[in-house]
C-alpha cells in the first residue's frame, strides 16, 4: 500500500501543478459555468410565476435554486476527462509509453486527476456550500445545513466520480472506433446531462421514464449526491442509492478491465 | 480592388483544401453533425418538460419560445462554420507556438485565420435552427411585408458578425497571455441568456445582454422584430451598429495584440 502510494504520488503532483499554472483560465471556465447557472436560474424564476403552483414535482422555488448550484457543484466535483485523454493517446500514439512502463494504465490517470480535484475542492466547495446554505436560510428563516446529508453527499460524490472515471475510460475505447472524439463526446454528454438530472430534475418526467432513469447509471453520477445533500433521500432509500452507486462503480470497473484486456491485444500504434 | 480578388481566390483554395480534409474522414463528421443535433435536441426537449407544467412563459408562448430559440442558431451556426479556427487561437495556437506559421506568409494574419478551416459540424446547429423555426413559423402568426423579408436577409449576416467581433477580441488576448479559450468560453455562456425572451430577467441582466455583451441582439431583439415588427429602428438598426462595432474593436485588437505577440517557442 505504502510502496504503491508512493509510486502514484508524482501523479498527484502533476495533476495539482497542471490546474495551478492554468488558474487564470480554470476561472474563467467556472465563471462561464456560473453564467450557465444563472441562464438556468432565470428560466426557473419565469417559470415558477408563470406556474400557479408554489410546488413543481416536489420543488419548491428555493429549492430550485439550491437545486441548480448543487448540480453545478456536483458535475464540477465529479468531472472526469478520460475520454479525451485516451482517444488522444490512441490517436498519437503515446499510449504506448503509458504501457511499457510497470504501473497501471488506469491508475495513473485517475491519480493524476485526483491531484486536479483536490485544487477544485479546496477552491470551490466552501463558497458554494456557504452560498447554498445562505440562500437556504434566507427564504426558510432557519439554518437547514446537516453535516449528516453533508458527509452522505461527499461519499455519494466519491461514487459518482468512480463511476464517472470507469465510464469514461470505457467510452475512450471508442477511439479505436472513431477518430473523432470531440463530435461522439459531445453527443455522450448530452445524453449523461439528460439522464443524470443536470438538465432538469428527473421528477419532472413522466412517471415510467423517471422509474427508469433512476436505475440506469447516469441517475448516479448527479442526481443521486444532489439529492441526498437537499435531504430528499433519507432513511431507507439513501441507503438504496448509495448501494446502487456502489453497484455501478463495480459494474463500470470490471467493463473498463474487460475492455482494456480485448483491446490492447488489437492496439496497433503507429510511429509514437 | 485587387486585393479582395485575391483573398477570394485564396478563400476557394483554402476551402477546396478542407473540404479534401473532410472527404478523407466523413464518418467523424457525420459524427460531429449529429453530436451538435444532440445538444440542441436535449434544450428543446427541456423547454417541452417545462412548457407541459405552464401554460406560458410571462406571456410567451411554447412556440414562439421555440422559435426565437431556433433563429438564435442561424447566427450562431453560420460564424461557426465558417470561423470556428478562432477557438484554436485562444485554446492552443499561440501557447503552443504554433501562431508563427501565420506571420511568415505574405496574408493579412486574421484573414488567413478566419478562413483556414471549416467546421461542418456547424451544420448539426443549422439545420436544427432552420427545422425549428419551420415547424414553429405556422402557428406564431406572423404578418409579413416585403421590407420586413428584407430586413430580416440583411439582419442574418450582422449577426453573426457579433460573433465573430467578440471572437476575434477575445482570442487576441492569447497574445498577451497566451492562452484566453475560455474567456472566449466565458462570453459564449452569456450568449445563452439570449436564447430565450429578454423579459424572463431582471434589469441588470438586461441592461448586461443588451448594451456590455451585446448577445441579445443576435437572437432574441431581431426575432422580437419579426414576431411582433415592433421597434424595426431598436430591433435591426441596432443589430447593425453593434456588430460593426465589435468588428472594430475586434480587429483594434488584434493588431494590437499582433505587435505584442512573442512567440511561445516550440
Amino acid at each position: 500500500m505504502k510502496k504503491k502510494f508512493r509510486i502514484y504520488m508524482p501523479f498527484v503532483n502533476a495533476g495539482m501543478q497542471e490546474t495551478t499554472t492554468y488558474r487564470a483560465n480554470w476561472i474563467f471556465l467556472m465563471i462561464g459555468n456560473v453564467l450557465g447557472c444563472f441562464v438556468s436560474y432565470f428560466i426557473w424564476k419565469a417559470v415558477f410565476i408563470s406556474g400557479n403552483n408554489e410546488n413543481m414535482n416536489g420543488f419548491t422555488m428555493p429549492q430550485m435554486v439550491v437545486y441548480i448550484f448543487l448540480m453545478f457543484l456536483t458535475s464540477t466535483l465529479i468531472s472526469s476527462g478520460g475520454t479525451y485523454d485516451i482517444g488522444e493517446e490512441i490517436r498519437d500514439g503515446s499510449i504506448a509509453m503509458r504501457i511499457i512502463k510497470p504501473i497501471s494504465y488506469n491508475s495513473t490517470f485517475l491519480f493524476q486527476e485526483l491531484g486536479n480535484k483536490f485544487m477544485t475542492v479546496c477552491i470551490l466547495i466552501v463558497p458554494l456550500v456557504v452560498g447554498v446554505e445562505a440562500v437556504r436560510c434566507i427564504f426558510t428563516g432557519s439554518v437547514q445545513f446537516n453535516i449528516f446529508n453533508f458527509l452522505m453527499y461527499i461519499l455519494s460524490c466519491v461514487f459518482a466520480y468512480l463511476i464517472n472515471f470507469f465510464f469514461n475510460i470505457c467510452f475512450g475505447f471508442i477511439a479505436f472506433i472513431i477518430k473523432y472524439l470531440w463530435g461522439a463526446n459531445m453527443m455522450k454528454n448530452c445524453i449523461v446531462g439528460f439522464l443524470s438530472g443536470a438538465t432538469i430534475p428527473l421528477s419532472f418526467l413522466p412517471d415510467t421514464l423517471e422509474r427508469v432513469f433512476l436505475i440506469l447509471p447516469f441517475a448516479s453520477l448527479n442526481y443521486t449526491p444532489v439529492m441526498i445533500y437537499m435531504g430528499m433521500y433519507s432513511g431507507v432509500s439513501m441507503i438504496y442509492y448509495l448501494a446502487l452507486q456502489l453497484f455501478w462503480v463495480l459494474t463500470f470497473w470490471g467493463l473498463s478491465k474487460l475492455l482494456w484486456n480485448v483491446s490492447i491485444k488489437h492496439l496497433t500504434v503507429q510511429g509514437g | 480592388m485587387r486585393q479582395i480578388k485575391r483573398m477570394l481566390r485564396m478563400h476557394k483554395i483554402f476551402v477546396a483544401q478542407e473540404l479534401k480534409r473532410m472527404m478523407e474522414y466523413k464518418g467523424d463528421f457525420i459524427v460531429g453533425i449529429i453530436g451538435f443535433l444532440f445538444a440542441q435536441c436535449t434544450n428543446m426537449l427541456f423547454l417541452w418538460i417545462i412548457f407541459r407544467q405552464i401554460p406560458s412563459l410571462m406571456g410567451w408562448t411554447l412556440n414562439q419560445v421555440v422559435f426565437i430559440y431556433g433563429f438564435s442558431l442561424i447566427p450562431k451556426g453560420i460564424d461557426h462554420l465558417l470561423f470556428d479556427n478562432l477557438w484554436a487561437i485562444g485554446h492552443w495556437t499561440v501557447r503552443k507556438g504554433d501562431f508563427d506559421k501565420y506571420l511568415t506568409r505574405p496574408v493579412n494574419t486574421l484573414f488567413h485565420v478566419m478562413v483556414e478551416r471549416l467546421q461542418i459540424d456547424a451544420l448539426g446547429e443549422l439545420i436544427m435552427g432552420i427545422a425549428l423555426i419551420c415547424i414553429t413559423l405556422p402557428s406564431v402568426a406572423i404578418q409579413w411585408s416585403l421590407l420586413k423579408i428584407l430586413l430580416i436577409i440583411a439582419v442574418i449576416p450582422f449577426a453573426t458578425l457579433i460573433y465573430t467581433g467578440i471572437k476575434i477580441a477575445t482570442a487576441a488576448i492569447a497574445f498577451w497571455t497566451k492562452r484566453s479559450g475560455n474567456i472566449t468560453f466565458m462570453f459564449y455562456m452569456v450568449n445563452d441568456f439570449a436564447k430565450y425572451p429578454v423579459s424572463i430577467y431582471n434589469n441588470a441582466v438586461r441592461f448586461i445582454i443588451t448594451y456590455i455583451i451585446p448577445f441579445a441582439f443576435t437572437a432574441y431583439y431581431p426575432a422580437e422584430y419579426i414576431l411582433t415588427g415592433n421597434n424595426p429602428l431598436f430591433n435591426i438598426g441596432l443589430t447593425i451598429v453593434i456588430s460593426l462595432i465589435l468588428m472594430v474593436i475586434g480587429i483594434f485588437v488584434w493588431n494590437k495584440g499582433i505587435r505584442a505577440y512573442e512567440s511561445a517557442g516550440s
